[in-house]
């Protein structure tokens, strides 16, 4: 611990720092330690790790990462000094902390082009390459997987060298209310033509069939996912990767927003939902009032744990082979790290099957678990889902992605859908519009 | 708006004749008044009794009776949990210390800064103190990087020094503004009659002028201390350390990239407002005196 102790107060904050640089200098020793490789023990006896996340520690992440911490300080005889942050603190200060000698030695961060790439072009974010081909990470992790790990030059997702491990995935799949479905004798939908059916039929009896909110980002991810059921792989990289010109006019976002609208004129939608926030959304889908909703296995854990008068199962979307998802955040190494030689080790251990086990069998979503070592059956329905998507290489990553700013631009596009004071076509515009300008920004 | 000028004034003391009389006189005023007063009071406790209904209720029950409905058993858990998992008692110290320090340095660098500006007449004042007013009503995003670079360089980034430096300046800019006009009004003969008795520009200070703007300081001191304890961004971005955290910042721990915890949040909340509200009723009678004490005798 380099923290200065009490008496040390603000005053003498300075000296907290010397403090914290001797301390660095003694960790410097570490070095040397280079290509011990993994299991040595006590190779590292004396030296400390710090580490940095922003999981809850009761989430899948926080139970596993906790588990992997104690194995590591077994194994290594090193220390590690963990610290949970919050999520907003990480996002608002990562481009300034890491260019101080206050930056960890390893971190969680997000994964994507304004985040991950972000930090990784501005040359805040080791390369790990090598030891990605020393542990042999890259034949752990399904190529879908990978994508969000890599980034280029501009800091562009999907090509370049490695800046991160993903732990674990995340997807968005439909949630069913079983006890709903059968209480008005309607089949849970296979297809994407009993859905719309099954949609129908609550509807005549009265009830709303789509849990949703309007003000964040469900209305988006469902947008895309009705574009994704038009749309092949080329799409995708197109529209995330920028490897040719996106026409929102064309044959994929037009489908998208039209459904979308109809789905709303059609009372899927309920036309209240374009104020409200995802946690009223997953809140009353908790409570029982809507048979379906459509979001990502982040409820999962939540549901598993707060849903006591129905049953409840999910599936992917019917009738699309690509679905919003993506490698979960990263564990990167900062430059201005000490210890990377550790840190490396410490991503060894979380990768491990006993690790991803723990990880799967709370809730989370394991990148490289062997399904045997799955006990959980609720956990096991919601892995084998994610190993479906991640395998037929179904990952289509998010909509807000490709573009800073462009979440805002289509929550905006969608509550105008939702509220029906545009159509799709003036929708698709103010959305080709803002895309293209971010996209110009971006490749330039 | 008489019938509540009157009130303060003479509390439950004696409730003299003519007091009685005007009561009769503007009796349905007065109930009308009451009635407003009590819309008023209920819409600012609303928030209180969401953040109360909430504290205490467990999150399977929130999720499944939504906001507003009332718990069916008391639920401490949530609260207790985060105590321990933020360290509750050093963010507590954290804040108490910061806002603490930064409220007395603001005072008495907003007290300087008024005295000349506002008795000692310098040349330029006005552009001065409007230039502190902007500097004052500058949003902290825009700030913040340049703050940051510089405590960067000088080794106070992730240090609490920096934030009670940035604070006091901050604070001081509005206390300066602030005091120089009260000051500006200050009974020169007050101050003539010390120079004859021979007191320097120091002695006027702390003789003559602090003892009589002492009221108005105490309502910048609190308020100062408020508004320091609530401050988000600025403690965010220079507090990396956890231990050296405050309170605001720590309830970020609870918001997640898109889940969050609403009943662990309103049990933070809670725990979060009670020092502050502590603080104000201790000081409350101070900011009563101090509002009606502003504009000098």
């Amino acid at each position: 611990m380099h923290t200065p102790p009490r008496l040390i107060s603000t005053r003498f904050a300075p000296i907290g720092l010397l403090a914290a640089g001797a301390l660095v200098l003694a960790a410097c020793g570490g070095d040397d330690g280079e290509q011990t490789g993994s299991g040595e023990a006590d190779s590292f006896a004396g030296e400390t790790l710090r580490l940095w996340h922003y999981e809850g520690d009761n989430s899948a992440m926080g139970i596993a990462w906790d588990e992997a911490i104690d194995i590591f300080e077994d194994e290594t005889g090193a220390t590690v000094e963990f610290e949970e942050k919050s999520f907003e603190q990480i996002r608002q200060t990562a481009n300034m902390v890491l260019n101080t000698d206050e930056a960890p030695d390893i971190m969680e961060y997000n994964k994507g082009n304004a985040s991950a790439g972000l930090l990784a072009s501005q040359g805040l974010l080791t390369d790990i390459s090598d030891a990605v081909e020393e542990y042999g990470w890259d034949e752990k992790l399904a190529p879908t997987v990978q994508t969000t790990a890599r980034y280029d030059d501009n800091g562009v997702m999907g090509s370049g060298s490695w800046y991160g491990i993903p732990n674990y995935g995340e997807f968005v799949m439909v949630y069913y209310n079983e006890d709903l479905f059968a209480e008005h004798g309607i089949e849970i939908p296979e297809t994407y033509d009993d859905l719309v059916a099954a949609m129908d039929e609550f509807v005549d009896a009265g009830v709303t069939p789509l849990a949703m909110s309007g003000a964040e980002y469900p209305a988006g991810q469902l947008f895309y996912e009705l574009a994704l059921t038009q749309a092949d792989r080329q799409f995708v990289n197109d529209y995330q990767l920028y490897e040719n010109p996106v026409d929102f006019s064309g044959p994929e976002l037009r489908y998208g927003a039209e459904t979308f609208s109809e789905w709303v004129e059609a009372g899927y939608i309920g036309d209240e939902t374009a104020g409200l926030a995802a946690e009223d959304m997953g809140t009353s889908f908790i409570a029982g009032d809507y048979p379906m909703l459509y979001s990502g296995s982040w409820w999962y854990g939540r549901f598993v744990d707060e849903i006591e008068s129905f049953d409840w199962s999910v599936s992917l979307f019917p009738g699309s082979d690509l679905h919003p998802g993506s490698s979960g955040n990263l564990w990167v190494v900062p430059t201005a790290a000490e210890n990377e030689e550790l840190a490396y080790e410490f991503i060894e251990i979380t990768m491990r099957p006993e690790i991803q086990a723990t990880l799967g069998n709370n809730g989370g979503v394991p990148v490289a678990a062997e399904p045997d070592d799955i006990d959980d059956d609720k956990s096991l329905e919601l892995i084998s889902l994610f190993e479906e998507a991640a395998e037929s290489d179904g990952l289509a990553y998010y909509p807000d992605w490709p573009v800073p700013g462009f979440y805002d631009d289509l929550v905006g596009a969608l509550q105008e859908l939702i509220n029906q004071n545009a159509t799709p076509e003036e929708v698709l515009e103010q959305l080709q519009v803002a895309y293209d300008a971010g996209v110009e920004d971006i490749t330039n | 708006m008489s019938a509540t000028d009157t009130a303060p004034r003479a509390p439950v003391s004696t409730p003299a004749p003519s007091g009685r009389r005007d009561r009769y006189r503007r009796g349905p005023m007065r109930w009308l008044v009451l009635a407003l007063l009590i819309a008023g009071a209920a819409v600012v406790l609303f928030p209180f009794a969401i953040i109360l209904l909430n504290a205490f209720k467990s999150p399977t029950e929130y999720s499944n009776a939504g906001p507003l409905a009332f718990p069916t058993e008391i639920y401490v858990e949530g609260m207790i949990d985060f105590w321990n998992q933020v360290n509750f008692g050093r963010k507590l110290w954290n804040s108490f210390m910061i806002a603490g320090s930064v409220a007395v340095l603001g005072v008495v660098v907003s007290l300087f800064n008024a005295y000349a500006l506002g008795i000692g007449r310098v040349k330029g004042r006005l552009s001065i103190v409007v230039l502190f007013l902007i500097a004052n009503m500058l949003p902290h995003e825009a700030l913040v990087y340049p703050l940051y670079w510089m405590a960067n360089q000088v080794g106070l980034y992730n240090t609490q020094l920096a934030v009670i430096i940035i604070f006091t300046v901050i604070q001081s800019a509005f206390g300066t503004y602030l005091l120089a006009s009260v000051f500006g009004t200050f009974p020169q003969e007050l101050l003539e009659a010390a120079k004859l008795d021979g007191a320097s520009k120091w002695q006027i200070l702390w003789r003559v002028v602090f003892p009589i703007s002492r009221p108005t300081l105490s309502v910048l001191f609190v308020f100062f201390f408020i508004w320091t304890w609530n401050e988000f961004f600025i403690p965010l971005i220079f507090l990396i350390s956890n231990d050296r955290q405050t309170v605001p910042v720590a309830l970020g721990v609870l918001e997640g990239e898109r889940l969050m915890d609403a009943t662990t949040t309103s049990a933070a909340a809670l725990l979060g407002v009670i020092p502050a509200v502590i603080f104000f009723l201790i000081f409350q009678r101070t900011l009563a005196r101090g509002i009606t004490a502003g504009a000098v005798k």
